[in-house]
Formats: structure tokens, C-alpha cells, sequence
């Protein structure tokens, strides 16, 4: 077995600036591309089927040609035909709309009609509608927003001064907003299954910040030593957790679980980040808190 | 001994409730009882006591709100609640009684609720106004009442279905009230059919006035009229598909449809015979069994029943046969008569729907056990390489571990039905886990040896503060979830909280103990 030792890093060949630059730069990018899908789609990120509407359903492979027995089956084009891996099932997902409905039928319900007229055998199938999306979608960000918002609370309340807390909740939101964005490059939908990964993002990426702050300005030793003793343990348990949720998306999504599929990538981006987050951006505040007043 | 067990009493903790849990998730004498519908519930052998919800055992699970309006605080005085309701319904186009209803002693004063989609809210104004009643506010949405009543109904109706295991619940996404409807093992078309429509069953007849225009006479017979329902019945030689069922005798309710079948001519001499279908212009009286408005089947009179109307005798014994053009349509107005109609319409198209098939549930079962069984590895992979000491990293793993058999505890005594989400958080939760005692671990063993008692517990009060404070955020980061029952993920966001809850007292803990009883030597 590999030995995992935890390198030390030489922060004293660093200036603040320097340490900072790459987290900020980074998350400048992020903003970046937020900002910009916001402006370019009206939302900040690709939504989902459950925040926009639509129709998925899951079929048996039914053989042979499947891309052209699943163009004849359906009445309208699916906006998207998944295979998984682990057992041969496609995943079809219809926009809301696509399929003309009489009698004010549930798109889905027609959808299934023809599945089965076709021969597929349904696996599993699932719709939302818009409204219940549109409502999905406040819901999701007001909970992000009230779990963020408490965590600031807890934080400023544990620490009772300003830099230190900030550095925490810099890095937390710093955690969030990198994933976003990445989920956008990769054109990842944001689901329920990634705003729960948001949510647990912030527990997680608070996990190391405090774990540093703490030894650094509450325990006995220097400022580099308490760094990375705090270093040597937080790298650790995030690379545990990395570990953990990497073996988690990988399965999940050769078994087509999408919702632990959902929740592990954006996990394992978000701890990256927070990694970066925590001993570039958090360490060089931190330094400037400690050494403040001190001409360098 | 005992005092050994005394000075380590949280590892004693722990392994009592890891035994409570190992006992609540295997032993059979704590198997769930089977819930709603028991009849057809099949008790499989089964391993666990662990209940798998839709995703990991199949089925269909429907979210969906009621259609209405609630005017509140309506100034009715003391008119009766049926005046109320026809007065409203009478100013509305289309409206019939069954679409409005009238409360008193709600919360917001006496309330009146039309549930008519095609009803705005403006023409309820206007019909309230025009009907003279006075309001405070019209607001979307009904009365709690009325979603209470729906609850019963639809699980009325779902085990009249015979469908076992079903749950009909409220949830809320702090705007609106949904109904939640699960029922493992059924099509999603076949759930649907059954709660789409209200079931709301009346007889009308059919009959020339006497003008010579044929006229239809609405709601002879409604809901409530009838006293006993028998089971639908397959067609044979002399009837196709029927109901059999029995009017009231209380109030004049079968002297008085008695007397309007005869008065209209359904219970003429020698009978009627119904030609409504072929030509609605010439035909003798009909009965005509309506549901949710549509006319199912219009049927006449045999000259025997139509004898017994006319000479009175048929009050004294109201007996009487519902026919139908189909077996199932049968079994529905069957289902729908003992159930009930639902108080308001279900939106279906404003919620969301999903199935999983049995198989599929299956195979998410297996697979997500292989998930968890990999990240255990993996996590135990990771731990192993970066401590290297089997006394270090072997409790690490247990510990955690343990944790999520006490989460599966905790599932089986709730009988909270396992889903993927709920998987995924036990995984996050070892990840948590993990995560925690690694800090136990190096905070303790950070400065050279520990080799008396004092110095480890100091060390370990400050490792816990850290534990302590991350717990509390990831507990604030997932309550928003856990509150708002909308989506897949307030399991998620239960079984994290649990999970940290249980990690902070009772295995991390524990866990310290074991490390103390390696490291020092007092």
C-alpha cells in the first residue's frame, strides 16, 4: 500500500498576495461564468428537470438499433438519450412541452402510451412540472441562502472577531461558487441531488477552515508550525472524503443512480477547492491577522 | 471489571446501542406490521427489518396540490352551511353544489371554497357578491379541513383498490399544500386512473317534459344516498356489468327517488327501455349514471322494478342495480362509491410523478449496497495508508462503520423508508465521520507521547471543540432541507443530522476511549 504522507509546504517563501492571488483568481473566473450563464440564460446555472419541467423515462435496451427505435417510438425529439453502463437501460429526457398532449393529457402519460405501443419495457419513469419547478427553484436557493447565512452566524459566533470568521466564510463561499461554475463548463444539470451537495459542501469546507483557525490561533506554537500541523491532519480527512465521494460518482453513475451521481461530483469538486481554498486563502488572511501591526 | 467499564463508559454506550441497533434492524420480533390496506400485503421472508421506500423496492409516488379557492371570513349569519353552498353555486356559470362547500369554525371565520377550475377569482367574487354574502379575502388554495378530508378519500379510495402499503400524506413547500401519494408496486397509469378523478357519482334522468323537450333532471341520487355498496359484478346473461346498491330509508330519500322515477316516467307501465345512445331525440325515460359530470351509462327499467315503484313497494326494501358498459368501470364507481368524492379536483400537471418498477428498485438495492461497500473500502484504503498503525486506523474504520449500522437502526425503529438519497447520506455521513476522528486522532497524538491521563483528556477537549463546531454547522447547512419537505432529499438531510448527532455523542466519543486505552499507560 502507498504510503500517504501530507507535504509541507514552505509558507514562508510566499508573500500574502502571492497565496492569495490563485484562489481569488479562480474565483473571480467562477463569478465570472456565473454571472455570465445568468446573463446568457436567465438562470445561473444549467437547471435541471427538476427545476424546469419535463419527462424522463427510463427503458430496457430493446436491441438491435436502439437510436432508431427510440427516434420512430416517440411522438417528439427527447432533448436527451443516456445509456447506462451497469445494465443496458436508456435514460430519455423530454422538455416540457415537446409532445403534443390531447385532452390536456400529462405529457408523461402519452410518452409512456408510446413507450409501451413500441415495445419498451418502462424501468422507471418521472415528471415535474414547471410551476412545481419554478417553485423548486426559489425553495433551493432560499435554502442555500438561510444555510449559508446561519453558518456565517455560528462561525462569527465561535470566533468573535472579524478575520478569522471571514476567512472561513470566504473560503466556504469560495467552496460553493467553484463547483457552479465547473458543473456549468461541464454542462452538469444542477439537480436536487447538487444542492444538496451545496448544503453539505458548506459543513464540510467549514470541517478543515476551523480545524486551522483553531490551531493556529487558539493552540500553543508558532504560526508555521500550528499550520501545518493542522494542515497534516485537515489534508487528510479531505482527501478521505475526495476518496470517498470519487468511488461514489464513479459507481453511481456506471449504475445510472443519477441522484449519488449528482451528489458526488460536485463533492469531490467542491473539496478540491476547498483544499486550495483553505491553505492558500484562509492561511495567507489568517497570517496577515496574526502578524497585523507588525511591519513585515 | 465494573470499574472498567465505568472509566469507559462511552465506549460501554456504544456498544450497548450498537447491539440495540443490531437488534432493531435483525430481529424478527421487531418486524414493522404491515400499514394501510393490509389485505393483499404479502409478509416476504425477509433479512432486515429495514423498510426500502419507492426507489430501492418500486413503485409510484404522485405530488400533486387541490384545485380551489377559499373565500374567508364569509359573513353567512346563521343560513344553513347546503342554503350557502347552492345560493354560491347558483351565481357561478357552470357550477354545481358539489363544487362549492361551505365550513364553519375554521380558523379564518366561516369559509366557503369553490373548487371548480374554471372558476376565477374574480367570478367568485362577483358570485358571492351577486349571492349577497359579504368577505373578508379570497385566497388559491383550501382549507385545512378539506385537505384533511382529501386525505381520506384518497386513501379510501386507494384501498378499496386493494393496493397494499400505500401512504396518502400533506406536504408543504412553504407556498402551497400538496398531497403526497405513494403506492409500492403500481404503474404510475394505474395510480393515476384512480385518483385522477373526483369519483363524485349522481344519478340524473333523462325524460321528455312536458313541453315534449327532453330535459335532464340533475342528481336524483347523489354520493350520500346510497346505504350499501356491493362488490362490482361481472355481466351475465340477463345484465352486463353492475353495481348492486341500496338507498337510504332515513329522511324520505327512497320514497322520494321512488316518486321521481315514477313521476318521470322511468317507472311507466310495463318499464322503460332507454335508447339514449342511438337517439337521444326519441326515447323512452332514461337513468343516466353520471361521474365527474360525463355520463357513464344511461340505462331504462324492467316492468317488474318499474311494478314495484308504481305501487310503492320498492320504498319499503330500496334496492337497485347500477349498470355499467364495463367490468372495470364497475369496480371504479364501486371504489368510488364507498371511498367517496374527492372535496376537490388533484392537479396532477402542477406536481410531479415517478415510478420505479420493481426490478429496477431491486437493482438500485443491490447497487447501492455495492457503493456503500466500496466507499467503506476506500475510506478504509485512505486511513490505512496515512496512519500505517492497525491500533490507530482498524478502530477508526470500526467506529465509523458503526455509525452508519446505528443510522440503519434508527431506520428500521422509524420505520423511515430507505431511499437513494437516504443512502447517499449514510455515505456522507461515514465521509463526516471519518473526517472527525481523524482530527481525534491527530489532536491527541500530535505532541509526542501521551502517556498520562490528564494531558490526553486535554488534548482531546480540544480536538472535540472542533468537532463540536462543524457539527453544528453542517447540522444549520442541512436543517433548511430537512424542514422543507419538497423533493427527494429531506431523507438526505434527516439521516446527516442524525448521523452527526450520533457521531458527536456517542461514537466519537467512544472512540477517544479506545484511544486513550491504547496510548496511555494509566
Amino acid at each position: 500500500m502507498a504510503q500517504l504522507s501530507v507535504p509541507t509546504v514552505d509558507y514562508t517563501q510566499y508573500s500574502n498576495r502571492q497565496l492569495v492571488a490563485v484562489p481569488l483568481a479562480l474565483l473571480a473566473v467562477a463569478l465570472l461564468v456565473i454571472g455570465g450563464w445568468y446573463l446568457l440564460t436567465g438562470a445561473p446555472a444549467n437547471l435541471g428537470l427538476e427545476f424546469v419541467g419535463g419527462s424522463e423515462i427510463r427503458i430496457d435496451d430493446p436491441g438491435g438499433n436502439a437510436a432508431q427505435q427510440i427516434e420512430t417510438a416517440f411522438s417528439a425529439e427527447p432533448s436527451s438519450v443516456r445509456q447506462i453502463a451497469a445494465d443496458g437501460t436508456y435514460i430519455l429526457t423530454f422538455s416540457e412541452g415537446a409532445v403534443d398532449t390531447p385532452n390536456d393529457r400529462n405529457q408523461l402519460s402519452v410518452l409512456e402510451e408510446q413507450a409501451e405501443a413500441a415495445g419498451f419495457s418502462i424501468q422507471a419513469s418521472s415528471s415535474v412540472s414547471p410551476s412545481f419547478g419554478a417553485n423548486t427553484q426559489t425553495i433551493a436557493l432560499g435554502g442555500v441562502l438561510v444555510a449559508f447565512l446561519g453558518m456565517s452566524v455560528l462561525v462569527f459566533v465561535m470566533f468573535r472577531s472579524i478575520a478569522p470568521s471571514v476567512a472561513v466564510i470566504a473560503s466556504a463561499f469560495s467552496d460553493v461558487m467553484l463547483p457552479l461554475a465547473m458543473m456549468n463548463l461541464l454542462g452538469i444539470n444542477l439537480s436536487l441531488g447538487t444542492v444538496a451537495a451545496l448544503l453539505m459542501l458548506i459543513g464540510y469546507s467549514v470541517d478543515s477552515d476551523i480545524l486551522l483557525n483553531n490551531s493556529i490561533l487558539r493552540e500553543s506554537g508558532d504560526f508555521y508550525e500550528s499550520t501545518s500541523r493542522a494542515m497534516r491532519t485537515g489534508v487528510t480527512m479531505t482527501l478521505t472524503s475526495i476518496a470517498a465521494m470519487a468511488v461514489m460518482t464513479v459507481a453511481a453513475y456506471l449504475f445510472g443512480i443519477q441522484i449519488m451521481t449528482a451528489i458526488g461530483i460536485v463533492l469531490v469538486v467542491g473539496l478540491l477547492a476547498d483544499l486550495m481554498n483553505t491553505y492558500l486563502l484562509n492561511v495567507s488572511l489568517l497570517r496577515w491577522y496574526v502578524n497585523r501591526g507588525v511591519k513585515a | 471489571m465494573i470499574e472498567k467499564l465505568k472509566s469507559n463508559w462511552r465506549l460501554t454506550l456504544l456498544a450497548v446501542i450498537l447491539l440495540v441497533s443490531l437488534f432493531v434492524v435483525f430481529s424478527p420480533t421487531m418486524a414493522p406490521q404491515t400499514n394501510v390496506g393490509g389485505e393483499n400485503a404479502t409478509t416476504e421472508e425477509r433479512l432486515t427489518n429495514l423498510q426500502y421506500g419507492l426507489d430501492l423496492a418500486g413503485g409510484t409516488r404522485i405530488r400533486a396540490p387541490l384545485i380551489g379557492m377559499t373565500a374567508e371570513t364569509v359573513d353567512i349569519g346563521d343560513e344553513s352551511t347546503t342554503n350557502v353552498a347552492a345560493a354560491v353555486a347558483g351565481e357561478l356559470p357552470d357550477s354545481d353544489t358539489t363544487d362549492v362547500s361551505v365550513r364553519r369554525g375554521t380558523l379564518n371565520g366561516p369559509t366557503v371554497e369553490v373548487v371548480d377550475p374554471d372558476v376565477s377569482e374574480s367570478e367568485f367574487g362577483d358570485a358571492l357578491d351577486a349571492a349577497g354574502y359579504s368577505y373578508g379575502s379570497i385566497r388559491d388554495g383550501l382549507t385545512q379541513e378539506t385537505r384533511d378530508e382529501a386525505i381520506n378519500v384518497i386513501e379510501g379510495k386507494v384501498n378499496q383498490a386493494g393496493l397494499s402499503g400505500a401512504s396518502v400524506q400533506q406536504v408543504t413547500d412553504g407556498t402551497g399544500f400538496f398531497m403526497l401519494i405513494e403506492v409500492p408496486g403500481q404503474d404510475r397509469s394505474n395510480v393515476i386512473d384512480l385518483i385522477e378523478q373526483r369519483g363524485n357519482v349522481q344519478i340524473d334522468i333523462y325524460h321528455e317534459n312536458d313541453d315534449g323537450e327532453y330535459v335532464t333532471e340533475r342528481a336524483v341520487l347523489t354520493q350520500d344516498d346510497f346505504a350499501s355498496i356491493s362488490n362490482a359484478q361481472q355481466s351475465d346473461a340477463q345484465t352486463g356489468p353492475r353495481v348492486p346498491v341500496s338507498i337510504r330509508q332515513e329522511d324520505g330519500i327512497a320514497e322520494q327517488f321512488q316518486s321521481t322515477v315514477v313521476e318521470t316516467g322511468v317507472a311507466q307501465q310495463g318499464g322503460a327501455t332507454c335508447r339514449y345512445e342511438e337517439n337521444p331525440q326519441n326515447t323512452d325515460p332514461c337513468l343516466q349514471l353520471v361521474v365527474d359530470g360525463e355520463v357513464i351509462n344511461s340505462f331504462g327499467m324492467n316492468s317488474d322494478l318499474a311494478a314495484s315503484m308504481r305501487n310503492g313497494e320498492w320504498a319499503q326494501s330500496p334496492s337497485f342495480v347500477l349498470t355499467t358498459t364495463s367490468f372495470e368501470e364497475a369496480q371504479d364507481i364501486a371504489i368510488n362509491l364507498r371511498a367517496g368524492a374527492l372535496p376537490a379536483p388533484l392537479a396532477i400537471d402542477q406536481g410531479t410523478t415517478s415510478f420505479i418498477s420493481p426490478t429496477q428498485g431491486e437493482n438500485f438495492r443491490t447497487d447501492s449496497l455495492i457503493i456503500g461497500i466500496l466507499a467503506i473500502l476506500t475510506v478504509s484504503g485512505v486511513v490505512f495508508a496515512r496512519y500505517r498503525e492497525p491500533q490507530v486506523a482498524l478502530p477508526m474504520i470500526l467506529t465509523a462503520f458503526s455509525e452508519v449500522l446505528i443510522l440503519l437502526g434508527f431506520a428500521a425503529y422509524l420505520e423511515y423508508p430507505l431511499d437513494l438519497s437516504v443512502i447517499a447520506s449514510f455515505i456522507a455521513v461515514l465521509g463526516t465521520g471519518v473526517d472527525d476522528l481523524v482530527i481525534i486522532a491527530d489532536g491527541v497524538m500530535a505532541e509526542g507521547d501521551v502517556s498520562s491521563r490528564r494531558v490526553f483528556s486535554s488534548r482531546f477537549k480540544k480536538a472535540f471543540w472542533v468537532i463540536g463546531v462543524a457539527a453544528a454547522t453542517t447540522i444549520i447547512a442541512m436543517s433548511p432541507l430537512a424542514v422543507l419537505s419538497l423533493g427527494d432529499l429531506r431523507g438526505f438531510a434527516i439521516f446527516t443530522i442524525l448521523g452527526v448527532l450520533v457521531g458527536v455523542f456517542v461514537t466519537r466519543p467512544a472512540y477517544g476511549d479506545i484511544l486513550r486505552n491504547l496510548l496511555t499507560d494509566r
